[in-house]
């Protein structure tokens, strides 16, 4: 059976390592139960360099080595497939996750050391990618959901890969394969709660694939029906995403009892306290299963003993609990105090929201299905639960303006919102970066590489998408947002003005509905 | 020693790695740039690449 070597690569340096990769994890326990041989190097856990991964990879005659992550683990990728073709010569290298799938072409030219790439999900299209090397009769073409190089060098896709219909015929993550005494459980507090800060031994689970909303800044890794496959005018077939227009959505999920029985195994086998779900929006499955996933997720959380008991200090505050916390996503619209009130007493701690911005003019551009009146009233909501709401902003849109930052300012003033918005990024795979694709070439001087190795977790600027601000403009507006500065933007709103020629008393915006992919250009 | 490689079987070579010791001025530095800001300010001694003779 193949030999394989997953490795983890590194991502977000500048913290410290929080989340055992779920995917990764899930391929290996895949791979393990199919009979294969396998080791994780988490890389991005150890943090060791180049001497540890290049002694990794001569540790034994590897069939595979595999990695995968988001479009951010693209500057770590690069240095490990240049490792790993040196040390690892004959050995098989295949790149997945989200990285690959946005841009298959891109990265299969920009990683020459990289033989298969998998696109899209690979649940089933790893296994067969595996099955084949111990077969010996390698031909990519014949595992649906790949990019692979014909003895030419050209580029072969071969045909889309279908998402499995059955998720919960999935294994439990390899979360053995990882360090979490080592290394992840050290990590486990998250600052979105006063529990999340006591949290001590934290796992991450995904109860579900996929979000019914359209969202221009969102790429869902191709594993959410976002996905389909178009041929260009040259003939080449390439992966396609959200576009105005055309949005696909495929939504699954696991059932209530697989997510409580995993959780308990998570409980009873690492001695887990907290438990934070990955799902890019849980409420989307719990209006898509007419309002009983959720529900039936709570009661069982009750029904298998997980529902915290808490030990108390002499101020009368938590010290510890007995039992799992949890947080998760949610959504303006989607949510509502039933259901609010039913997490909490189950355990939920927070829940991350993307309000994004309280200006109705921005909200109604942004394919969120929310408005600033939807925010505040989930916000309460949520409050009145008894679960922090964790209010998520963002600036730079394409038509982000001085009145948008102003009508934010007071929002946060109003509802003691404490926040650093993140810069509105045009991630590979969202319709932002189809959109403004040329744009974003533009401000890179064409090299489309350099901004994949600029991009981060959008709290630094990277390519600009408002049409009103530039990168130096943002980063000056978003200052004097957290100072409550309405002085100093109010005479630069004037400066502005003059700069742009807009007279007084006219709309100061650049922006029209014409202009949507045009920033910068 | 702790070993880098999990897994469902034994490599050739075992990845051990011994506790990871980082220098007084790595860990100074280190410190200081997670408070960097107004007065917080260090010479970072590894990279300066400035000749004195320049």
């Amino acid at each position: 059976m193949a030999k394989i070597l997953f490795i983890n690569p590194v991502v977000r340096e500048e913290d410290v390592p929080r989340h055992v990769p779920y995917g990764i994890a899930l391929l290996a326990a895949i791979a393990m139960d199919r009979g294969h041989l396998v080791q994780v190097y988490d890389a991005n856990a150890w943090r060791r360099g180049e001497d540890v991964l290049r002694a990794v990879l001569r540790a034994d005659d590897w069939d595979v080595v595999a990695l995968g992550g988001i479009t951010t683990t693209y500057n770590s990728i690069k240095r490990i497939v240049t490792a790993a073709r040196d040390e690892c010569p004959s050995s098989l290298i295949v790149l997945g996750g989200g990285i690959l799938t946005s841009l298959p072409r891109e990265m299969m030219t920009w990683l020459p050391q990289v033989d298969v790439g998998v696109i899209g999900e690979a649940f089933e299209t790893l296994p067969e990618i595996l099955g084949m090397v111990d077969a010996g009769q390698p031909d990519w073409t014949r595992v649906a959901g790949t990019v692979s190089r014909s003895p030419d060098g050209t580029l072969v896709l071969s045909p889309q890969r279908a998402l499995i219909d059955d998720l919960d015929g999935l294994p439990y993550p390899a979360w053995d394969l990882f360090p979490l005494e080592e290394v992840y459980f050290k990590n486990s507090d998250v600052l979105y709660s006063e529990e999340g800060m006591l949290a001590t031994r934290r796992l991450d689970i995904n109860a579900s694939y996929g979000c019914s909303l359209i969202c221009r800044f969102c790429y869902h890794l191709g594993i959410a029906g976002d996905m389909r496959y178009e041929t260009d005018d040259k003939g080449n077939v390439n992966p396609a995403f959200d576009k105005p227009g055309t949005y696909t959505r495929t939504i699954r999920y696991h059932s209530p009892e697989y997510v409580v029985t995993l959780v308990k195994h998570a409980y009873d086998t690492y001695g887990i306290n907290f438990v934070t779900f990955l799902d890019e929006n849980l409420m989307t499955m719990d209006q898509h299963s007419g309002r009983t996933w959720l529900k039936e997720i709570c009661r069982l959380w009750h029904e298998f003993g997980l529902m915290p008991t808490y030990e108390y200090d002499d101020n009368g505050d938590i010290k510890s609990w007995t039992g799992v916390h949890w947080s998760g996503t949610s959504h303006a619209t989607l949510c509502n105090p039933e259901i609010l009130k039913t997490m909490r007493k189950a355990g939920c701690s927070h829940l991350v929201y993307g309000y994004e911005s309280f200006a109705p003019h921005v909200m109604k551009t942004i394919g969120k299905g929310a408005s600033p009146a939807s925010n505040i009233r989930s916000f309460f909501w949520t409050l009145e639960s008894g679960i922090r709401p964790i209010p998520n902003q963002i600036i730079g849109f394409p038509n982000e303006d001085f009145e948008s930052i102003r009508l934010n300012m007071e929002a946060w003033k109003k509802l003691g919102i404490v926040v650093k918005p993140h810069f509105a990024t045009p991630y590979p795979g969202s319709e932002w970066f189809t959109v403004y694709r040329k744009s974003i070439l533009k401000q890179y001087d064409g090299d489309l590489e350099a901004f994949i190795l600029d991009l981060g977790d959008a709290s630094a600027i990277s390519a600009v998408i408002s049409h009103n601000f530039n990168a130096i403009e943002l980063i000056g507006l978003r200052e004097m947002m957290l100072k409550d500065d309405t002085r100093m933007i109010d005479a630069y709103e004037k400066i502005w003005c003059e700069n742009h020629g807009i007279p007084e008393g006219a709309p100061a915006t650049l922006y029209t509905k014409s202009d949507y992919g045009h920033a910068a250009e | 020693m702790t070993s880098v490689l999990k897994g469902n079987f034994t490599p050739k070579k075992t990845v051990d790695l011994e506790p990871e010791k980082k220098d007084l001025e790595t860990r100074f530095e280190n410190a200081a740039l997670k408070r960097l800001g107004g007065s917080i300010a260090f010479v970072a001694k590894k990279k300066i690449k400035w000749d004195a003779d320049e």
